[in-house]
């Protein structure tokens, strides 16, 4: 119970972080650019919805790896997380760049340790 | 955070003739060039790999099945697939660079140095993943 309300409340925290990241931030959506920004060394967190392909989404998460860039893995797929972006198209995978205002690079991974 | 794609990383080649196929990131291009504006490697790689070798071989078969034929190429980041491993090979930066696609003679003078130093360091016995074939 207690496990079930934690995970809605950092859903709605990650939905409020993004769309600051969207507002005030540099952000690429979509898998050949997310593909690209850690390659430049530039991505800060990757998003990867949770119905993208387990093929894909191992490939992100070595390029992630590679990079040392943290991995958040949606709760939602990838309609939901393109509806959070403020974007009217799905949206599977995300890298932010630059998280201007927003802290959701600090808060991330530290509710990624539990996970993993 | 970090740059990956530097020179001595181990990169899968994901397509045109040597799909398949390992090779080590000799020289990169993050930004681009003025005929190439995208983040491009000049990458040095294994044709055809080396054959199994047993104890029971003969020294001339051993030679045999040890060879190594090697290739060299500019290929688009988006084309290759990075890996954790990494070699260190020092290739010579005057025979192995981007002008030898120019003229076939310089080309293969640099494809054999690029498969001396392979075969040379194939029998030390180190970067044994590298030299395997990847099976897919």
């Amino acid at each position: 119970m207690v496990a079930e309300k934690k995970a809605k409340k950092t859903a709605d925290n990650i939905n409020a972080r993004l769309a600051l990241v969207m507002k005030s931030g540099k952000y690429v959506l979509g898998y050949r650019q997310t593909l690209k920004t850690p390659r430049a060394g530039k991505a800060k967190l990757v998003i990867i919805a949770n119905n993208t392909p387990p093929l894909r989404k191992s490939e992100i998460e070595y390029y992630a790896m590679l990079a040392k860039t943290g991995v958040h893995h949606y709760t939602d797929n990838n309609i939901e997380l393109g509806t959070a972006c403020g974007k009217y198209f799905r949206c599977c995978t995300l890298s932010i760049t630059d998280p201007g205002d927003s802290d959701i690079i600090r808060s991330m991974p530290q509710e990624q340790q539990p996970a993993a | 955070m970090g740059k990956f794609m530097k020179s001595g990383k181990v990169v899968l080649v994901l397509g045109g003739r040597f799909a398949g196929r390992k090779a080590i990131i000799v020289k990169n291009y993050d930004d681009g060039t003025q005929d190439k504006p995208y983040g491009h490697a000049l990458v040095a790689g294994i044709d055809r790999y080396p054959r199994k070798v047993t104890r029971s071989m003969g020294k001339k078969k051993l030679k045999q099945r040890s060879k190594v034929k090697s290739f060299v190429k500019v290929l688009n980041f988006n084309h290759l697939m990075p890996t954790r491993y990494s070699v260190d090979i020092n290739f010579e930066k005057t025979v192995v660079n981007k002008d030898i696609f120019r003229d076939p003679a310089l080309k293969s003078k640099a494809r054999r140095e690029v498969k001396a130093k392979f075969e040379e360091r194939y029998k030390t016995g180190k970067n044994k993943w590298f030299f395997q074939k990847l099976r897919f």
